[in-house]
């Protein structure tokens, strides 16, 4: 149960950070936000990849870190990147599990 | 492992995930109703904040009593976690944790002084009710599998089926206990916002980080017990997939129901529990229940 603890904590701390930094970034009132941010799409979908499919602790935890900062943003902003990071996390641990690599 | 290692790892496991899915719970809820919401790490920053603000003790406050109660409610629940998820114990443990917390919840509005407090403790009493549907839950369970501990009954899942499939009612009737639980339910009459907070107005400071701490561990394990005895054995996946969709229905649920005055809540609680009894009663009978 140890490493589901440390990737847990991780993804808090990430969210925490995510969210201290996307407030330090956009200091005005809520905005719905439409833009597609490209980089932080990226952050996402390597932490979701990691996450779920690396099968190293270290690895996982990092993974989870990085995906919990763009998910814990500011409300208006990461949802879209998040979400694209998540789709390709899953479609990758299915495609892994179906190859029998996992 | 180490017993005391295991239990700490589950505890800090319960609080953070019971957190993140209570957040989850509010931004839902937002959502549905076209409000952008918290983060969903917000009610974790939250209980975290309460543990470094100003304690204030009111004066009409029955001290020991206002103090103790609060560190009684996060040991029932830590209780609750070593009960459950570490031990796989008897399921009677869990509605004993179940039933104290009533008890405390009574008490941690008496102990205040506060009309708001004192109006909650009634209602604590009133809001018991959900305790006779979750024991006939648990009655079915034992009359199905033959056992009350909780790793027999997933061992008996493993052999025949998840029990969902088997007393679909007696199911429902826990679910029922979940809406109630969760946050801004519309059973949820001690918590009322004519209240203001209910049976936490008048606690601050540290002594409200541990009501927030106690709060997301009860709700991990109360999703914890329900996929438990009635989806089977699951792996950590499932079980992150059913606290996410449980977490889903109820803030559904919850967002677009009016909270019930404190008689038509009991009303409803116990006519649906008497419906899911007597048509589990039906389908033992009728040897639909094997």
């Amino acid at each position: 149960m140890l490493d589901y603890m440390i990737y847990i904590l991780t993804f808090a701390v990430g969210s925490i950070l995510g969210l201290l930094y996307s407030y330090k970034q956009h200091g005005e009132p809520f905005v719905a936000v439409t833009d597609f941010n490209v980089p932080f799409a990226a952050v996402s979908t390597v932490g979701w990849v990691l996450g779920f499919n690396s099968g190293n602790v270290i690895l996982s935890a990092i993974g989870f870190l990085l995906a919990g900062f763009v998910m814990g943003e500011r409300p208006g902003y990461g949802r879209k990147e998040s979400a694209v990071g998540l789709i390709i996390g899953i479609i990758v641990y299915v495609l892994l599990k179906g190859n029998g690599m996992m | 492992m180490n017993l005391m290692a295991e239990i700490l790892i589950q505890v800090v496991i319960a609080f953070l995930a019971g957190s993140l899915l209570l957040g989850l719970h509010r931004k839902i809820m937002a959502r549905v109703q076209k409000r952008p919401g918290p983060p969903i790490v917000q009610h974790l920053i939250h209980s975290l904040k309460f543990f470094f603000k100003e304690t204030a003790i009111p004066k009409t406050v029955s001290k020991v009593f206002y103090i103790g109660i609060v560190f009684i409610l996060a040991l029932i629940w830590v209780v609750g976690v070593i009960a459950g998820p570490v031990a796989h114990d008897s399921l009677l443990i869990l509605f004993g944790v179940y039933a104290v917390y009533k008890i405390v919840e009574h008490n941690s509005g008496s102990s205040s002084g506060s009309p708001y407090g004192k109006l909650s403790c009634v209602r604590a009493v009133l809001s018991a009710a959900t305790e006779l549907p979750l024991f006939a839950a648990i009655v079915f369970v034992y009359l199905v599998t033959g056992s009350m501990n909780i790793g027999e009954i997933i061992a008996y899942q493993s052999a025949h089926g998840p029990l969902v499939f088997t007393v679909p009612l007696a199911a429902l009737m826990f679910f029922m206990l979940i809406i109630t639980k969760s946050p801004y339910s519309p059973f949820a009459i001690t918590k009322d916002k004519v209240l203001i907070s209910g049976f936490e107005t008048e606690h601050f400071g540290f002594l409200r980080g541990f009501m927030h701490f106690s709060e997301a561990i009860a709700w991990y394990v109360l999703l914890w017990v329900f996929l438990t005895i009635f989806f089977g054995p699951l792996n950590a996946v499932g079980y992150l997939i059913g606290m996410i969709a449980i977490t889903f229905i109820t803030a559904f649920i919850n967002a677009t129901t009016p909270l019930l005055s404190p008689n038509h809540s009991v009303m409803t609680q116990i006519t649906i529990g008497a419906i899911c009894f007597f048509g589990t009663v039906l389908m033992i009978f009728t040897g639909v229940v094997a």
